[in-house]
């Protein structure tokens, strides 16, 4: 249930910040003020599930990476 | 002893693998090699070609001959791509700056690195590499492959990707250079199914451990870098393909300290075999070098004669902590005071042996300027033994990713970290005594201060007291 939770807050949180690309450190934070006792692990291990699922995407530069809402910014290859 | 792999590993054989016959592979002639012209001008990148050395300029040169001349359903993206990755490097030379953009959404399904986003910026000009990615393979540990192997990926990229490779990357992948996005999940799934293959790091998440030749070959190895590389690998699978991190993470492997994969300058925790008992000394062996019955330094710089060895010019003379003598016809040393600089050893190898107690020191936050300059990493752990399945040595990572995952700012390597703490803050975070051998020049300058609950008896002290006494 507390996945379940988990989740919520980490798409809550992609879906009305400013930014469309987020730091796993900042999605860390947000999910931490509405749930204050979810571990780190739990965060990622939800972050993953999320991108398994594809309601989040993976966004790379090579030296970091950061999650991103599919659909919300530029989430599709520049064509 | 035969090599037994843990888990029954696939043979792979070229022959069934093989995607290009030989008259394929070897589709022109030298004549029409020096006759090539590419279709952009490159004044510039020609220039590279002249001088002593080799120049990539040739190669991708041989490599856009080469697709010129192959079918047109022998190969699944733009035939021109090395033509305009050489055009487009011209006009980068021409233009003082780069025209790649970098990042981006690809990837394999499932995983956060292994693929890395690289587009041009002049897609109108050089359309076939408009989209142009790179993927990072997996090296085996120390960089072991058979022919078999290494034929099969390079027709593999030949057919879906631009040919081109870099072996190897600073980390020891397996760099496949431009392919589009199409590609991606097909090369993923032949890597991963057919050639038991995994994608490299690259992002935020641990990237590729990588080690040096260590026991395989290396007489000098006090542990076996092999291994210890092989079981992080597969341990630490999620770190490596999920990342998580605030940023990069680099693991390397030496096994002594002469250091052949430089984890001391690059690794964000560097792993170096050491001793803890004495350097073993064979007397004979030593009058033998002094004879001259045995080249000083394996026989290396043999090239002209540097006149006889002189044991106390080229070794006793040069050792940094003076802690060898060469007295009566026996030499000897005062292991108290070796600082593990090799030299000794790396000259006469058939008298010198590390000692036999051998384990590990982990030294951490190495790192190249990208946000700070570069640093070299710092002793954290001056010795460890090590048994598989390293437990020990897994417990201390994760002690230093739970700090730096909790602590860590974006985009803040553990070297930065460690410093914007400080060191005896990490080392109490780490719950590790501070040791001599953390520091440099210990008797000059420590900085390990005590605490009053440290000192028997702790202190008191009056500070109008002390004022009384010495001005301000």
């Amino acid at each position: 249930m507390a996945m379940e939770d988990i989740k919520k807050a980490i798409v809550e949180f992609a879906e009305t910040n400013k930014k469309t690309k987020f730091y796993f450190k900042d999605i860390e934070k947000a999910v931490q003020k509405v749930i204050p006792d979810a571990k780190m692990r739990e965060i990622k291990k939800a972050c993953t599930e999320l991108i398994n699922d594809g309601t989040l995407i993976y966004f790379s530069t090579g030296s970091s990476t950061m999650y991103g809402l599919k659909g919300r910014g530029m989430t599709e290859d520049p064509e | 002893m035969a090599f037994e792999p843990k888990e029954p590993q696939k043979e792979i054989k070229y022959s069934e693998m093989r995607i290009y016959t030989d008259e394929e592979l070897n589709n022109y002639t030298e004549e029409e090699l020096k006759n090539f012209k590419i279709k952009h001008d490159i004044p510039d990148l020609e220039e590279l070609e002249k001088g002593p050395w080799p120049s990539f300029v040739s190669d991708a040169k041989q490599g856009a001959l080469h697709r010129r001349k192959l079918a047109d359903d022998r190969m699944l993206i733009d035939r021109d791509v090395i033509e305009d990755m050489l055009g487009q490097l011209q006009v980068s030379f021409n233009d003082g700056e780069t025209h790649w953009k970098h990042g981006g959404i690809v990837g394999v399904f499932g995983y956060g690195g292994g693929v890395i986003g690289r587009y041009s910026d002049l897609p109108e000009k050089f359309p076939s590499i408009a989209h142009f990615h790179t993927i990072r393979v997996n090296q085996p540990a120390s960089k072991f492959y058979n022919t078999d192997f290494l034929r099969t990926i390079c027709d593999l990229w030949e057919y879906r990707g631009s040919g081109m490779m870099n072996l190897h990357g600073s980390t020891g992948d397996l760099v496949l250079l431009g392919t589009t996005t199409e590609q991606l999940e097909p090369i993923f799934f032949e890597l991963t199914n057919e050639l038991d293959q995994d994608l490299g790091g690259s992002g935020s998440n641990l990237r590729t451990p990588s080690c040096c030749i260590g026991k395989a070959r290396c007489e000098f190895a006090c542990y076996d870098t092999q291994d210890l590389s092989y079981e992080l690998t597969t341990y630490y699978q999620d770190e490596l393909h999920r990342p998580a991190f605030p940023y990069k993470f680099k693991f390397k492997f030496d096994g002594c300290p002469n250091g052949c994969v430089a984890s001391i300058a690059r690794a964000d925790m560097s792993f170096i075999g050491t001793w803890r008992d004495e350097i073993r000394i064979d007397q004979d062996a030593v009058q033998g070098y002094i004879a001259g019955d045995f080249a000083p330094n394996g026989g290396a710089f043999a090239g002209r004669d540097w006149g006889k060895f002189d044991i106390q010019k080229e070794v006793i003379d040069l050792c940094p902590s003076k802690c060898m003598k060469y007295e009566d016809g026996v030499l000897t040393i005062d292991n108290s005071e070796c600082v593990r600089c090799m030299h000794c050893i790396n000259t006469m190898p058939r008298a010198l042996k590390p000692g036999k107690d051998t384990g590990i020191s982990i030294l951490c936050g190495a790192k190249a300027p990208i946000l700070e300059g570069a640093q070299m990493s710092t002793l954290i752990v001056p010795f460890m033994k090590l048994e598989p399945p390293y437990d020990n040595v897994k417990e201390f990572i994760e002690k230093v990713w739970e700090f730096w995952m909790e602590e860590g700012k974006n985009r803040e390597r553990l070297g930065e970290l460690i410093q914007r703490f400080g060191l005896p803050k990490f080392l109490e975070i780490m719950e590790l005594p501070p040791a001599p051998q953390m520091v440099k020049m210990p008797r000059e300058n420590p900085y390990i201060f005590w605490k009053e609950e440290d000192v028997p008896g702790g202190w008191d002290r009056d500070i109008k007291d002390y004022r009384a006494r010495h001005k301000r």
